[in-house]
């Protein structure tokens, strides 16, 4: 809490790269703020490298990739400044996750009580009692509607749509600053997705917490969010606040996401693949840096 | 009860109308709900299937939309006779397969072919592409050489080398367009695919839709899509039948479906999917 004051945005991703140990580049050059409050969306395709950003900010990247420049600030704090120790401390005390795979994220052997109670007493040091009764009470806020029963069940006991509203109760519990929502709503079915979406927009405004939003859905990125990032091959191709992404797109890569989302509204505009062409033009020019940052490390 | 009560038929299908390859009525079928099992006796049935009727014309694509729960791939895997119904006809060219034996759906087998939600579970992982695609065709006497599988990788857009690729070295589109390769490749009547692009990002989405229907034009063939997104199904397919807790809510042409929704529940699908345009009400 102590940086807010003197800095305006929750986090600050400065020129980050990312790279295999074989020097390929993953990540080139990432920049994106957010602000208190603020929903920004992460849009890519596939191998765009937009989950690896929200991993590298909460610290959780593969153990064989390298960060081979940049920073990452949380609250103004420079994350890449501390011990391990540190960093793992300050990054649980004020950011939290959404995976896309509520199965695998939850521990199939326990019970969902300790799974979100524990974390709260363990990392924020509250009392037993008191996780109880907010997690209690979170699961009545994300509409469960028997809190009590979901604590004692196990999760394969739940459906998706209930597995996603268990770990978004876990996310807000500690009224974290930050939420990294890492393509929550892929795995589920529109009319759950439309009430998990609608879920975290609530609790995000009533709580200011900001949301990095990983997404690939052209149409939860019209919806979800105030800000984008469009990622292609590691790299920024556009960012700029949602309205004008979806009224005037700058980058021709933006405008072919949005031409290959098909939409039962619109038949006149009949989606299409990004053209092939226009990929083989950005790895063009995504190869010609490459060299050039090559030949600038040598 | 005909399938003209429940259906709305366009202009257009009033003068030609569609001979149907499949023609299904009041097909029902249960599961044993084994958690609720008691101790001695048989278990209490869970109903999935609660009386559908049903045509799936042939040469068009029919888009069968719904919850998970409601039913639509229960009742693809009718169609394909990967399950028995309780009751009710399922009519394949005029002649009731629902209840035939495994070898007499052997025959059948080549005609009504499946492309999986999940690739990576349904294309065996030790082999090479060429090999999953060459086995069933030489299973049935269709050749099933590795120049058949090229020349069947090259229906589906995908360059000969990749018949030497195993399916983890492939994307999630790729590993799409090998499934859809392995069915074609049986010169089927009927193709079953269900969910086949909710794993994909929207530019392969793109790609393996356009690619189906080109393929449908080309071959003749006659399509059942599951989906949970309308703004797909109204893009690729002629018709759709909308499920509901194993019930069919509406069922009609594309065209007249979308103009007018008549059930709620397709109204409810509709208003779900957030459209790629800006709408500040949608979440309120």
């Amino acid at each position: 809490m102590t940086g807010s004051h003197t800095h305006p945005n929750t986090l600050d991703v400065m020129q980050l790269g990312i790279a295999l140990p074989n020097g390929h580049r993953l990540l080139r050059d990432v920049s994106l703020s957010l602000r208190p409050g603020e929903v920004r969306a992460l849009v890519g395709e596939s191998g765009a490298g937009k989950s690896m950003i929200g991993k590298a900010v909460l610290g959780i990247l593969p153990q064989n990739l390298r960060v081979t420049g940049g920073e990452i600030l949380l609250e103004g704090q420079h994350l890449g400044a501390m011990t391990p120790w540190t960093r793992r401390k300050t990054v649980a005390q004020s950011a939290a996750l959404i995976p896309q795979d509520p199965l695998t994220a939850l521990n199939p052997a326990r019970r969902i009580g300790p799974q979100i109670t524990d974390p709260l007493v363990r990392i924020h040091g509250w009392s037993r009692a008191k996780a109880r009764d907010t997690a209690l009470a979170l699961l009545d806020r994300v509409h469960i509607r028997d809190p009590k029963r979901v604590m004692e069940s196990y999760p394969h006991e739940l459906s998706g749509g209930m597995r996603q509203r268990v770990l978004i109760a876990a996310a807000f519990a500690p009224s974290p600053r930050l939420i990294v929502a890492d393509e929550p709503t892929t795995a589920l079915d529109v009319t759950v997705q439309k009430q998990i979406l609608r879920l975290i927009r609530e609790l995000q405004q009533e709580t200011g917490t900001a949301v990095l939003f990983v997404t690939h859905d052209m149409g939860v990125v019209a919806k979800i969010s105030q800000k984008v990032t469009v990622l292609f091959a590691g790299k920024v191709m556009e960012d700029a606040p949602t309205e004008r992404i979806f009224t005037d797109p700058a980058h021709p890569y933006t405008r072919a996401l949005i031409a290959a989302t098909p939409s039962y509204a619109d038949l006149d505009r009949p989606f299409s693949p990004v053209p092939q062409t226009l990929i083989a033009e950005l790895q063009g020019a995504i190869a010609r840096d490459d060299a050039r940052h090559q030949g600038a490390a040598r | 009860m005909t399938a003209q009560t429940q259906t709305r038929t366009t202009a257009s299908e009033a003068v030609a109308p569609a001979p149907s390859l499949f023609s299904v009525r009041d097909l029902r079928l249960s599961f044993p709900d084994l958690a609720r099992k008691p101790l001695l006796g048989a278990a209490p049935r869970n109903e999935v299937l609660k009386g559908l009727s049903f045509d799936i014309p042939a040469g068009q694509i029919t888009g069968i939309v719904g919850e998970s729960g409601s039913g639509k791939s229960t009742a693809g895997r009718v169609l394909v006779r990967l399950l028995e119904p309780d009751s009710g006809s399922v009519l394949y060219e005029g002649r009731d397969i629902g209840h035939l034996d495994e070898s007499a759906l052997r025959p059948l087998r080549r005609d009504l072919q499946m492309i999986f939600q999940d690739p990576m579970s349904s294309l065996n992982p030790r082999h090479k592409v060429w090999r999953i695609i060459a086995q069933p065709m030489k299973r049935y006497g269709l050749g099933g050489t590795r120049a058949d599988a090229i020349a069947a990788l090259g229906k589906v857009g995908l360059p000969a080398a990749f018949a030497e690729r195993y399916p983890h070295e492939l994307s999630g589109g790729q590993r799409q367009r090998v499934g859809i390769a392995r069915a074609i490749a049986l010169k089927p009547r009927f193709i079953l695919a269900d969910e086949i692009v909710s794993g994909l990002d929207v530019s392969s989405q793109a790609q393996v839709l356009l690619l189906l229907k080109q393929l449908a034009r080309e071959m003749g063939l006659t399509i059942a899509f599951i989906s949970h997104d309308l703004s797909v199904i109204r893009h690729l397919c002629d018709r759709v039948i909308v499920l509901n807790r194993g019930e069919i809510v509406e069922q009609g042409s594309v065209d007249a479906v979308f103009r007018a929704p008549a059930s709620d529940v397709t109204r409810t699908l509709l208003t779900a999917i957030p459209l790629p345009e800006l709408d500040p009400d949608w979440l309120s």
